[in-house]
């Protein structure tokens, strides 16, 4: 079998003329979003063919150290993305967010590389890389939806917290509500997505094997498996983050600390 | 039972409390009045350890108010705040029946019996457990909260305005059976004169911020 057929530069060139339609759209109605598409789409080009680019050292090298240490900066990079987008104060909450991240990727990466591909070395960069690469990036959104629903909730809900409180809660029983609150919000709509995949869209991933020559139904394995993954590494860096978060989210009086959020003075 | 000495308070710069001293004796009510915005609701909030930025002492049952006693000084409370939001509990039962589920309170648990005769003295019908707690007035939140307190059983009762929702009869019937209570301290917010009338003793909150 042999991969896509490859686009040629100037073909590339002309897919842009694509973005034509989404500009004048949005000129048309003045909504002035238009630099901001054209900053994002030039952001999004440069940073795809740097990867591009690192990534063919990268494979030619496959040093588990190389590659170890690309996995950390995009741990770290999305740790950043996700703390400024709660609007959480990136001080407090950076190594909570970067721990319960690395903890649950290299969790999952382990078995499921480790012991579902069967892989005998898990950094080998053609796996270890895209994979975990996919596992940051579709638990980014929901890690965000959970933390800014828990803090911003406790914070909005300030006079029932202390009513748990003040009625006998130990600090995690006064979170429980919360905590419920906030994993509803991040997984219903992954569950549902979850429920309807396949039916109304075929997933990136699976897409792109398949133009990348593979059999469809290893295709479809893979994206099973990597859907499987993505929801229980989400759920564990959920779960973890906002575990690891409370222990600087509160005083010693489990009080909530109004200097988390960052617009806070 | 509680004691503040000279306990002073500020929000940013503006100075809420400024050397308040008083005391309150086992089972005495007091009734805390003042203009809105003098600061009532901050001082049931100092009891529970919940702005720990004040200076000066406040002494629960012979326990100074700091971050080691904070937790044996709540465990003696009930606390009943004015009853807004509460949104974060899907149904009313939930609501009710949270404070039950912690493991302070795991024998105190309620059977259908006694949950039946305290809402009726409340007036409030036990459908209202399958409600969700946005179809519910601020009233009737208001005398569910009162109800689960009560079945705390703690020595110290924390209102803050108990009967503002309430129409006068169950203002009365409210008043009458809370200030009744041998051997429980109560400290209460309130506007409310019937209730002022009953109480012990009144402790006016004077505006000191202007
Ligand atoms: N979290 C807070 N931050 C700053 N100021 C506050 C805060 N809570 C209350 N205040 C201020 O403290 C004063 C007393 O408020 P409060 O205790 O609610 O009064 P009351 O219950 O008597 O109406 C008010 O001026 C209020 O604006
Ligand atoms: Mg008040």
């Amino acid at each position: 079998m042999k991969g896509a057929v490859d686009i040629a530069w100037w073909m590339l060139a002309s897919g842009y003329l694509l973005m034509f339609i989404p500009l004048a759209i949005f000129r048309y109605y003045r909504s002035g979003l238009e630099k901001a598409t054209v900053w994002a789409v030039i952001r999004m080009t440069v940073q795809l063919l740097l990867v591009g680019l690192y990534l063919e050292y990268i494979f030619k090298w496959d040093s588990p150290l190389i590659n170890f240490t690309w996995v950390f900066v995009m741990t770290i990079v999305a740790s950043y993305t996700v703390i400024k987008r709660t609007g959480l104060r990136l001080r407090m909450f950076f190594v909570p967010v970067l721990l319960s991240t690395l903890a649950s990727i290299v969790l999952i990466d382990y078995y499921f590389l480790g012991f579902v591909i069967g892989l005998k070395n898990i950094f080998t960069a053609r796996y270890f890389i895209p994979i975990t690469g996919m596992l940051l990036g579709n638990s980014l959104k929901n890690v965000i939806i959970a933390l800014d629903s828990f803090f911003r909730r406790i914070d909005d809900e300030q006079i029932t917290y202390r009513w748990e409180l003040a009625n006998g809660a130990t600090r995690s029983e006064a979170l429980l509500p919360f905590m419920r609150f906030a994993l509803k919000k991040a997984f219903n709509p992954l569950i549902a997505t979850t429920a309807i995949m396949g039916l109304i869209s075929l997933p990136g991933m699976m897409t792109g094997q398949i133009l990348g020559g593979s059999d469809p139904m290893v295709a479809v394995k893979y994206q099973i498996m990597i859907l499987v993954v993505i929801f229980s590494s989400t759920s564990l860096n959920v779960w973890l983050t906002i575990i690891f978060s409370e222990r600087v989210a509160f005083d010693g009086f489990d009080n909530l600390r109004r200097e988390i959020f960052s617009g806070h003075r | 039972m509680i004691e503040f000495e000279n306990v002073s308070l500020n929000w940013d710069d503006r100075i809420i409390f400024r050397d308040l001293s008083f005391s309150v004796k086992p089972g005495e009510k007091v009734a805390l009045v003042g203009e809105s915005g003098s600061g009532k609701s901050t001082l049931l909030n100092l009891i529970p350890g919940f702005i720990p930025h004040f200076r000066g002492k406040i002494v629960v049952d012979g326990l100074i108010l700091n971050a080691t006693n904070v937790h044996a000084i709540r465990q003696k409370l009930a606390y009943v705040p004015q009853a807004l939001q509460f949104t974060v509990f899907p149904t009313v039962k939930s609501l009710f029946f949270t404070p039950f589920s912690f493991v302070y309170n795991r024998k105190l648990k309620p059977d259908r019996k006694v949950v039946r005769m305290l809402f009726e003295r409340f007036e409030l019908s036990t459908d209202l457990l399958n409600r969700s707690v946005k179809e519910i007035s601020g009233g009737q939140k208001q005398r569910i909260l009162l109800a689960g307190a009560l079945l705390l059983k703690r020595p110290v009762l924390l209102l803050d305005e108990p009967t503002s929702a309430l129409n006068k009869e169950i203002k009365q019937a409210v008043a009458d059976y809370i200030l009744g209570l041998k051997d429980v301290t109560v400290i209460a917010a309130t506007h409310d004169e019937y209730w002022m009338k009953k109480s012990d003793k009144i402790l006016e909150i004077k505006n000191l911020h202007g």
